[in-house]
């Protein structure tokens, strides 16, 4: 009868979205389809910051599981992973909450790891590191800036003199408009070289005309970039240098304030136009450097190592503050 | 004053047709067939325009959004923005608008009939509660297909508004990178609020427009003035409702 | 609520194991609005009489019949059944009545043969078997069987009224209310319903209450007539009372005359 065709399509319709709700469901809530699949590993943090339920966990960039649980232990919160079954982690890696953008979005970075060490088992703990978030990275901006500032105001006295003895500009001066002549040379030579770098001969100029070398050097210098916190030692000890120019003491005092030193630096100076004018001619070894297309092969290979090994470091993330930011924004 | 009274005299008699027809659900399984009936009138029968409408819902959606969010870049969150919206508000709301439109009128008109033609009068001169055949079935039944039409409503949603991420040219939007977006922000919580609503809403929608069409006094001129009245009380209650129970489950 | 009424021994169309019921009218008023339509009605049906309720259109028969059955309810005055109250729901869990509206009231939706078994299958009052039994039963009686799947809007005018008494005949009620059961019918049919009317009576003991305009019937089978005219009862007797009353509103009202020289709707105008 036309009932029991009409029974039938109503309980057609309804297993559909009985099936669709539970679909909906599986998918949202973290693919509990594979739930039975994978083992279990425990991170431990002060604190999880932005990480919630369903967040991936990655090795080398490769999803390999994800946040099944988060809660809190004591003083500390738990980060339950589930990772797939076919991927070992070995126990010295190590685990960081990384961010993968300014808007918050998070995953669990897991580095590889030594080859020769054990792998972790369901249930065990994975040693972890501590990020710095994007407040503690701000601040410390702001502090880097007071102290560049302040750095900056004794540079800049030094260079402009006290009132007694001539400030570095003026010994500067001096010392250009006596040795002229052999900066001009000189500059001419630079320029020769430069030109030659430019028309792609030599081993530099291969490096600065080579695109492929180029994207190298590039991914090498952001990797640097990570290295700027160094920078602030680096203003740190700069500030000891100025105070010692100008006590006239170390190298550049000498230069500044002795004249024994300026006349030697003229000499110097004489010796870098040879040199220079050497250099233009292919003599000696950096000369071969810019002249000679041997060496491009070399450096290119170095670079790719250094490339690779600054690829291992992905994974915990990027090392230092400044590294933070810079992967934040870009 | 007079419009006071009417309102409360309403929201009074409807919660009594409730309070009936609740006291007659042990008789639900006796009622299989009505059921079943029902069940295909109201889930069956208004899937399709579900589904076309929340297609072109998720489609538009997208495309409004693709274009806003193209000017500071956010393009790539098309797929949360349809998802959420979708989930935990249109597509509810729309169910239950379809619902009042088109099976609360045809309540309402049913009802109202049977009321100016007598045989509401004849059912209680045989001591058979209207509550019991009339409203409890459709309680049941609305109970039962809502969540299902809802479930449609926000998935044909989605794919609307995934389609027209890939093949508009300013937003061009891959599906899997609208369902990843989409996934990002959404969880299981946000899709079950939305069942929930429609739930309480095709519940309003059932029950108001029984009442109103029992309630229907007069001719058969009534009965359209009692259809119009429904779905216009349906859709107030509808948005009335949504905010308060939005409240309640945020 | 199904199992008093279960009993094997019982006949199809009345319970003899449950007695006649009275019904008394006190002091009725009602009024819609500013319109009063009963004014103080008063009278006692009997247990197992048949009474018939005359009048002229819009004098408040109808809705006379409504009080009695709980769908209106008094502005004035009481209606009892049995001692009990009409208007209370719990006298039709008690009582079984039933009323054949005057528009027949059927269930549009449904077949005739569904019509009929509606009260049968919710009130469980015999299997399916039985069911189809007693509605046969009651469609042969008023030469329904060929309509039983139709639906009510492929009747005539006559058939509905039919299906509206059958379906009032399956419920086996203690009270039975016709609202002008013959008014749609020929002849034949008119005098089949009011055989089918005294035998309930004679049998069965139904207390029966019609309102008709049928002088025929009303002369036949009442045990006892009443006359509404403007919302007040203005006669009150046995039939040969009736027919032996000399008040001009009652002999005009059962012998008009159709005076073609002097029309009514002419006085009227005067
Ligand atoms: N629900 C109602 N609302 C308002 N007025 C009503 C209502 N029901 C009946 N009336 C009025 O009450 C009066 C009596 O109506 P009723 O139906 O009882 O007449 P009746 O005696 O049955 O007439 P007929 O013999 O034509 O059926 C009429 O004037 C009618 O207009
Ligand atoms: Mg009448």
């Amino acid at each position: 009868m036309q009932n029991s065709q009409q029974t039938a399509r109503v309980g057609l319709f309804f297993i559909l979205g009985v099936a669709l709700i539970w679909v909906t469901f599986e998918t949202l809530s973290g693919g509990k389809v594979f739930k039975d699949q994978g083992y279990h590993i425990v991170a431990g943090f002060t604190s999880l910051k932005e990480l919630k339920t369903g967040d991936e966990v990655r090795m080398a960039g490769v999803k390999i599981g994800e946040v099944e649980k988060t809660r809190l232990a004591g003083r500390r919160a738990e980060a339950l992973l589930r990772i797939s079954p076919d991927v070992k982690i070995k126990a010295d890696a190590t685990a960081t909450i990384v961010m993968a953008g300014l808007i918050g979005t998070n995953y669990i970075g897991i580095d590889l790891g030594s080859e020769a060490a054990a792998d972790l088992r369901d249930g065990a703990e994975i040693k972890t590191a501590v990020t710095p978030d994007l407040n503690s990275v701000m601040s410390q901006i702001g502090e880097l800036g007071k102290k560049i500032e302040g750095a900056l105001g004794n540079l800049g006295g030094a260079l402009s003199g006290d009132g007694k003895s001539p400030g570095i500009i003026q010994k500067v001066d001096q010392l250009v408009t006596e040795n002229r002549e052999n900066l001009a040379q000189t500059t001419g030579n630079l320029r020769s070289i430069t030109d030659k770098m430019n028309r792609g001969e030599g081993t530099l100029g291969k490096l600065i005309n080579d695109p492929v070398l180029y994207t190298d050097l590039q991914s090498a210098l952001s990797e640097i970039r990570g290295g700027a916190n160094e920078a602030k030692t680096f203003i740190a000890n700069a500030q000891a240098i100025l105070d010692e120019v100008k006590r006239g003491q170390g190298a550049i005092g000498a230069l500044v304030y002795d004249q024994k030193a300026a006349d030697d630096l003229k000499a110097s100076i004489a010796n870098f136009r040879t040199v220079s004018d050497n250099l233009a001619k292919g003599k000696g070894t950096l000369g071969q450097l810019l002249n000679d297309d041997t060496l491009i092969r070399d450096t290119r290979a170095i670079m790719r190592k250094a490339d690779r090994a600054l690829d291992g470091l992905d994974d915990a993330g990027p090392l230092t503050a400044v590294g933070v930011v810079a992967n934040g924004l870009f | 004053m007079r419009t006071l009274t009417r309102v409360l005299e309403g929201i009074g008699s409807t919660l009594q047709l409730l309070v009936q027809s609740l006291s007659h659900v042990p008789t639900l399984p006796r009622q299989w067939g009505r059921f079943i009936e029902q069940c295909y009138l109201i889930g069956y029968t208004t899937l399709p325009i579900v589904a076309i409408l929340s297609f072109f819902i998720g489609s538009v959606l997208a495309l409004q959004s693709g274009y806003s969010m193209e000017n500071f870049g956010a393009k790539q969150f098309i797929g949360s923005l349809v998802g959420l919206s979708i989930a935990r508000e249109l597509g509810p709301v729309m169910c239950a608008i379809l619902l009042a439109g088109r099976v609360g009128s045809a309540i309402a008109a049913e009802l109202a009939s049977m009321k100016v033609y007598q045989e509401i009068d004849a059912l209680e001169t045989m001591n058979i509660p209207p509550a019991r055949i009339l409203v409890l079935p459709r309680l049941a039944a609305v109970l039962v297909m809502m969540p299902v039409l809802a479930i449609i409503a926000n998935l044909v949603g989605w794919f609307g508004g995934a389609i027209v991420a890939k093949y508009t040219d300013f937003i061009a939007i891959d599906p899997p990178a609208y369902f990843a977006a989409l996934r990002r922000f959404m969880e299981f919580k946000d899709v079950l609020n939305g069942l929930i609503k429609a739930e309480v809403f095709g519940f309003a929608v059932v029950l108001v427009s029984c009442n109103i069409g029992l309630n229907t006094r007069g001719g058969p001129r009534e009965i359209g003035a009692s259809v119009t009245r429904a779905v216009v009380t349906s859709l107030i209650l509808i948005l009335v409702l949504d905010y308060f129970v939005t409240k309640a489950l945020l | 609520m199904a199992d008093s009424r279960c009993s094997a021994t019982r006949n199809p169309f009345t319970h003899t194991e449950t007695p006649a019921v009275s019904v008394a009218i006190e002091d009725l008023s009602k009024s819609f609005g500013k319109l009063e339509v009963l004014k103080h009605v008063s009278f006692q049906v009997e247990p197992g009489e048949i009474f018939v309720l005359m009048g002229p259109s819009g004098s408040g028969k109808s809705v006379l019949l409504k009080h009695i059955v709980g769908l209106e309810l008094p502005s004035g005055g009481r209606v009892t059944v049995d001692g009990r109250d009409a208007a209370a729901a719990e006298t039709r869990e008690q009582i079984r009545l039933a009323l054949v509206f005057q528009a027949g009231a059927l269930f549009n939706s449904m077949t005739v043969y569904n019509n009929l078994a509606l009260y049968l299958r919710e009130h469980r009052v015999a299997d399916e078997a039985g069911i189809r039994e007693k509605v046969m039963r009651a469609l042969q009686i008023l030469s329904l069987e060929a309509a039983a799947e139709k639906y009510p809007s492929e009747l005539s005018g006559g058939m509905k009224k039919r299906v509206a008494i059958a379906r009032a005949l399956v419920m086996e009620p203690q009270l039975m209310l016709y609202d002008e059961p013959t008014s749609e019918l020929d002849p034949v049919m008119a005098a089949t319903i009011s055989e089918i009317i005294a035998t309930l009576k004679d049998q069965y003991h139904v207390t029966t209450i019609v309102v008709s305009h049928d002088r025929d019937l009303a002369l036949n089978i009442a045990d006892r007539v009443g006359i509404l005219m403007g919302g007040q009862l203005v006669f009150l007797g046995t039939r040969d009372e009736l027919r032996a009353s000399a008040d001009p509103r009652v002999v005009d009202f059962l012998n008009p005359k159709i005076d073609l020289a002097n029309p009514r709707f002419k006085q009227l105008e005067t």
